[in-house]
């Protein structure tokens, strides 16, 4: 087995037509004993800015910890926000620093950048390799089944209600055949305006 | 997915080299094949690197390795040039390399043969081989490609050649390494070093010697 | 606390990150560039092709990544290998060329480049695995450089590195000229960028193209397309409310809230 499936979790990253959507899975388990269902794996930078970390939990708790320390301390310099492509920046440099000892997790970035709320994501594998793209990233176990189900449903420049529906089937669909991963989702929506956060009702086994 | 054979196969220069003394000066002589497994990365390499105005080096094993310490005597040589106020000897050269290869015989893949002219000794042909000894030789051969012409190359050598003698000499030996072993090849690149100076010569893949062949 | 912004790697994971694995969990693979990037050196310039393909094990990550990376204004450098090490590798080498050139006031060198990159290689031992073609136009004219991940340097005429470089190469050992026009090098380029493209798995969707002559840089991203998709059948639409939903929770907007003094009496 692999260090990234140990703990189990799945996350998508969606972008929207002046928005973006991140949802993860709730399980936490180890191998195949479940510990919590109740665990989200996305984790809010500010108003603009989620994070999704699938992999190593362990891993994936301290990497957030670092991210909201470095956040913190941007913010005092700065007086201002991180803006996603900062925040993706950041991290990437912080897993390419243990290129040789790596983390053993894989985030995900969202949201809106600049002063026209631009939707932003990225994702970058577990040394920090960027990979931008302007539809959707997913990681977790069964990331095969993500990708296949969302290049299927998504469609550009979906409104805000369209969206929550099309990365929620994404999130569902690839969950009924990850045996690592489930228990719900949760999704969160993030637009200039408000974040919408929904928990999901997905399989209990 | 299995990684490609050029991300584990280090860069080898599966080589056949050689220098050579003559009355007067030296003649250098390289392949130029350098492969990542089966695979020929450059077919027209240059292995016969300049490490000052009348001293060059002929490499094999690790291209990387061979040019990094190529690259540090070079950078040696030349502040030994300036606290000296004069051109440095064959050996002083010979002797950098083989500091380096010895204390870090360890870490490198390094059969190097430093060959040039100086006013003291002449033309002359130094030998470091894998583990970091130096020997002065009247010539010298290194690389895989060596092991097929050792008989060949002691019954041709004579001392004191002409320059035209010497470069045949290599030519013909070369070319014979070149033919039989797998990892040399491509075209011989000649570099004859003597008091005038330097010059520099190609043997296209095409135009070999052939003499052997009845 | 811990020292910020000291550079360099650290290796306090190694140790249990080992541990780990002995305990028979699977180390994880790396984003790779499978790749096939190839330079041609035509009359007045250079020209730089990639794929737009990084893959992880089996999978597309990427199916437009960008694999041409800048280094100066006049030099540019095609990584293949892992996708981390020819990024952050690139992008260290063009901050310490950049600072170069802020120092000495002069237009860096291609050779410059080449040494600072050779030397880093070499210095990891091929652990950062970038291999790497250097394309610039300088002083001393157009010029062209292959790096492997062990840190040995080649100058060639043309070059070819990835995955698909037996493709690529096969395409410029057929039909390779010197002193080309620019037109006919970026054709060149193209096809041997499609050779790989199609005939090597780890290669694939588009075919980037940078030139680099004296008048300038054309960066000529996704220059081929051969691989739109085609095919995204009648739209799939889930009506508002399909998802069935447990909770729903609007945070206010941090810049929203509005923050009072209460006055205590």
């Amino acid at each position: 087995m692999s260090i990234m499936a140990y703990n189990g979790g799945a996350c998508i990253v969606m972008t929207g037509k002046n928005c973006v959507a991140i949802a993860s899975d709730l399980r936490f388990g180890i191998q195949q004993q479940t510990i919590s269902n109740n665990f989200p794996k996305v984790y809010r930078i500010n108003d603009k800015c989620f994070v999704g970390i699938s992999g190593l939990v362990t891993d994936a708790q301290t990497l957030y910890q670092k991210i909201v320390f470095r956040h913190n301390l941007y913010k005092l310099r700065e007086e201002r926000d991180m803006s996603p492509s900062v925040v993706t920046n950041l991290i990437a440099n912080m897993l390419y620093e243990k290129r040789f000892g790596p983390y053993f997790t894989e985030p995900l970035i969202c949201g809106l950048e600049g002063p026209d709320n631009k939707p932003f994501i990225s994702g970058m594998d577990l040394i920090g390799a960027m990979v931008a793209t302007n539809d959707f990233l997913v990681v977790g176990t069964m990331t095969p089944a993500m990708y296949g189900v969302c290049e299927t449903l998504y469609k550009p420049n979906m409104e805000k209600d369209e969206l929550f529906e099309t990365i929620s089937q994404c999130m569902l669909s690839s969950l009924e055949r990850d045996a690592l991963s489930g228990w719900g989702a949760v999704v969160h929506i993030i637009t200039p305006e408000e974040v919408v956060t929904k928990k999901l009702l997905g399989r209990q086994d | 997915m299995e990684s490609p054979e050029w991300m584990n196969n280090a860069v080898d220069l599966g080589t056949s080299i050689m220098a050579v003394e003559f009355d007067g000066g030296v003649v250098m002589g390289a392949d130029s094949r350098t492969t990542t497994g089966a695979y020929i990365a450059n077919r027209v390499t240059n292995k016969i690197t300049p490490i000052h105005e009348k001293i060059y080096c002929c490499r094999s094993g690790s291209a990387a390795d061979t040019q990094a310490i190529s690259d540090y005597v070079r950078y040696y040589l030349e502040m030994h040039t300036s606290e000296l106020c004069d051109d440095p000897d064959v050996k002083t050269a010979a002797s950098l390399f083989q500091l380096l290869c010895y204390s870090n015989k360890n870490n490198l893949m390094a059969g190097i043969i430093v060959a040039g002219w100086d006013k003291h000794q002449g033309g002359s042909v130094y030998n470091i081989s894998l583990g970091g000894s130096m020997v002065k030789q009247p010539f010298a051969i290194g690389g895989s490609g060596s092991t097929y012409i050792y008989g060949y190359c002691d019954s041709k050598f004579k001392p004191n050649m002409t320059k035209d003698e010497c470069v045949e000499f290599v030519q013909n030996s070369l070319a014979l390494a070149m033919f039989r072993d797998g990892s040399s090849g491509g075209v011989i690149r000649l570099c004859i070093i003597d008091k005038n100076g330097v010059e520099r010569r190609m043997i296209p893949g095409n135009k070999l010697p052939r003499f052997w062949e009845g | 606390m811990e020292e910020l912004n000291r550079g360099g790697f650290t290796f306090d994971l190694c140790s249990r990150n080992t541990l780990l694995e002995k305990t028979g969990l699977k180390m994880p693979g790396f984003l790779k560039t499978g790749t096939t990037i190839v330079g041609v050196v035509y009359k007045d310039g250079v020209v730089l092709g990639a794929d737009t393909r990084a893959t992880e094990g089996p999978i597309v990550a990427d199916k437009n990544c960008e694999k041409i990376h800048y280094i100066a204004d006049n030099i540019y450098c095609c990584g293949a290998g892992t996708a981390a090490d020819t990024e952050m590798t690139t992008a260290l080498i063009s901050s310490k060329l950049k600072l170069h050139k802020l120092s000495t006031g002069k237009e860096p060198r291609v050779v410059t480049a080449l040494t600072m990159l050779k030397q880093m290689l070499f210095k990891y031992q091929g652990h950062v695995s970038a291999a790497l073609i250097l394309g610039g136009i300088d002083i001393n004219g157009p010029s062209l450089h292959t790096i492997y991940p062990h840190g040995s340097t080649d100058q060639l005429p043309y070059v070819t590195m990835g995955s698909g470089s037996l493709a690529a190469m096969a395409v410029f050992e057929a039909k390779y000229k010197t002193d080309m026009t620019r037109d006919e090098a970026i054709q060149l380029v193209a096809e041997a960028i499609s050779s790989g493209v199609f005939n090597d798995l780890g290669s694939g969707s588009n075919v980037d193209v940078t030139v680099i002559a004296k008048e300038g840089v054309t960066v000529l991203r996704n220059y081929l397309t051969p691989n739109e998709r085609k095919f995204r059948g009648p739209e799939y639409i889930f009506p508002i409310g399909t998802t069935p939903v447990l909770s729903k929770l609007v945070a206010p907007l941090s810049s929203k809230v509005i923050i009072e003094d209460v006055v205590m009496s």
